[in-house]
């Protein structure tokens, strides 16, 4: 069997596997499993626009709270089934991206990274303000789920489609495009490239992610407040997660994605005052150290292909 | 009502001004937006408030020092990390900033735990006719203004400001006209983190210091210099002295959990309607 037979076998057998885990599994288990799934889909909505253009996106977070927000005030007050409701929480996320990109990502340079940097501050403010709508401090608490597990469908689903998406997005004419401005911008645009345009569709794809798995989170938990939807630590796990598996590939969110929940899950979760410090290391390190991640070191090593 | 609100606007301006010129300048020298200035802003205020602490010196006499021990912190960043990604590609240099952010801001709450602390030196306000200056506020732009020219003076007239606009402007030509660029990196580096922490320092007798209190400050900072235009110093005094109106108008008008929201709101109208910046980015 050819090596790309085998890797496809592999996958068809993880994606069963995962599929009846919920019948076997303990409750414990099927929930870290839906974490993992929030996490990939998160991580991987976070490389479509930094990984693949370089444009730095410092407050992705924004997009979940604004999906989680949308997601719980449409399941509350309008009654909506929470399957089209997170769907809705994806459209959100994409307004607020457009109202951000189409200014920022116009422009060269540090705009955008530095526009992203206050978003989830300012989005948490917003909805503290707008106490009628979205009750403010208080929070919304949503009418009690009967079971877990068509969320963690929905949420594995979520997952894979980010997956798929950036496999299709990276073997596309429209993801070299975007590697394209990564490498050289200037060049780019000489060579007829519409780069504001590009920029803020890829910047429109990895909105949406976040949107949709916001409004499950706050499905799953069954509560939201400004505090608990828009941490900046959120942001940088992504963050961590795409770097340290390796950015601009398809696989690599989900490698960092995989490695850096569980090994939160086993060491870390007893040292929690070090955790950002942790990660702020890790940051630091894999910049200098290893900019193309785990993953990025072993397409080099092994000659694997780009679309890995 | 409106007066009072101009004062601490331009009050404000000063001090926004002082701290985003050091921002400015490591963009200009190195072209790296530096993600912990705001958090070098945080060390400096904790500075300012160990000395006042433990020694009970005035808390404005502590200026030198702060930017003494800040100038040596931020020199000490620049040669052991940023310095090799001042000529990678702008995420290499964004992420790692970011990350020596977040790193910065653990450690201060692992050393100084979160509990609010206080500086309590000058309370109180001048008051002329219906006017009141807030003391500290007054002391703080005063400084902030004087340190802001010192550091202009020094750009435009020293051999040392010389050698920093000129690499600025090309590095090649400085290296060839034999500045030492790396040391001139270090200065640059050294000057804009002690221009943070001065405004640590000042901040520190007006506000709560906490381990968080930093992060705003990078934003903004570079807020400041958008709507002065980049690289244009006497522009950023414009900016900072404008994000301070915008911010005393929103707390009255609104309330003053909305004013970072309105800054914010500025922002991405400035960048949608004028992205050279308001004095249309010429360079000084």
């Amino acid at each position: 069997m050819t090596p790309r037979g085998t890797f496809r076998l592999g996958l068809v057998v993880l994606v069963a596997a995962l599929a009846v885990y919920p019948a076997v599994g303990t409750g414990y288990g099927v929930r870290a499993v839906l974490q993992i799934f929030m996490w990939i889909a998160l991580a991987a909505s976070w490389n479509l626009i930094s990984g693949l253009t370089g444009y730095v996106s410092f407050g992705h977070v924004a997009f979940f709270g604004a999906g989680a927000y949308t997601g719980a005030i449409l399941i509350t007050r309008a009654g909506w089934s929470w399957p089209t409701a997170a769907l809705a929480g994806g459209l959100a996320a994409c307004v607020v991206a457009l109202v951000i990109g189409y200014p920022c990502l116009r422009l060269k340079g540090p705009y955008f990274a530095i526009a992203m940097l206050g978003l989830n501050e300012v989005l948490r403010a917003l909805v503290s303000y707008f106490e009628g709508l979205t009750g403010g401090g208080n929070g919304i608490s949503l009418p009690t789920l009967e079971a877990t597990v068509p969320v963690y469908y929905a949420m594995g689903l979520a997952a894979a489609a980010v997956t798929l998406l950036t496999y299709l997005v990276i073997t596309s004419r429209f993801g070299l495009r975007l590697m394209t401005i990564r490498e050289d911008e200037v060049a780019a645009e000489a060579m007829g490239i519409d780069t504001a345009r590009h920029k803020l569709y890829a910047f429109l794809l990895s909105a949406a992610g976040p949107g949709i798995v916001g409004a499950l989170a706050a499905r799953d938990q069954g509560y939201i407040e400004p505090i608990s939807v828009f941490p900046l630590a959120t942001t940088i796990t992504m963050i961590v997660m795409v770097l340290f598996g390796g950015k601009g590939t398809v696989w690599g969110p989900v490698l960092g994605a995989v490695v850096l929940f569980v090994s939160q899950e086993l060491v870390w979760a007893r040292f929690p005052y070090l955790h950002q410090l942790l990660f702020g290391s890790i940051i630091v390190a894999v910049v200098l150290l290893m900019p193309r991640g785990v993953l990025g070191v072993l397409q080099q090593r092994y000659h694997l292909p780009r679309t890995i | 009502m409106l007066g009072q609100v101009v004062v601490s606007g331009i009050l404000a301006g000063a001090l926004y001004a002082m701290v985003a010129l050091g921002l400015a300048l490591i963009f200009g020298v190195m072209r790296v937006i530096n993600i912990a200035h705001g958090p070098l802003l945080m060390l400096g205020a904790y500075t300012t408030f160990f000395i006042y602490q433990a020694l009970g010196l005035n808390p404005y006499l502590t200026v030198p020092i702060t930017m003494l021990v800040l100038f040596i912190l931020g020199a000490l960043l620049q040669r052991t990390l940023v310095y090799r990604v001042v000529d990678a590609p702008e995420l290499s240099s964004l992420l790692l900033t970011f990350g020596i952010s977040i790193a910065l801001v653990n450690l201060a709450q692992l050393a100084f735990t979160s509990n609010l602390r206080t500086v309590e030196y000058v309370t109180g306000s001048y008051t002329l006719g219906p006017l009141a200056f807030s003391k500290s506020r007054l002391i703080a732009f005063v400084v902030a203004a004087a340190l802001a020219g010192l550091v202009f003076l020094f750009l435009q007239r020293t051999r040392l400001g010389k050698a920093i606009r000129a690499t600025s402007q090309s590095r090649e030509v400085a290296m060839v006209c034999g500045v030492d660029v790396q040391r001139i990196h270090r200065i640059t580096f050294g000057i804009a983190a002690a221009l943070a922490g001065a405004g640590g320092a000042l901040v520190s007798v007006i506000v709560a210091i906490q381990p968080e209190m930093g992060q705003i400050w990078t934003f903004k900072s570079f807020l400041v210099i958008v709507l002065g235009g980049a690289g244009n110093y006497p522009g950023a005094l414009l900016g900072g002295v404008l994000l301070g109106l915008v911010e005393q108008l929103a707390s009255l008008f609104l309330t003053t959990q909305l004013s970072e929201a309105v800054a914010y709101i500025l922002l991405v109208l400035i960048l949608l309607v004028r992205p050279t910046g308001l004095l249309g980015g010429r360079q000084t």
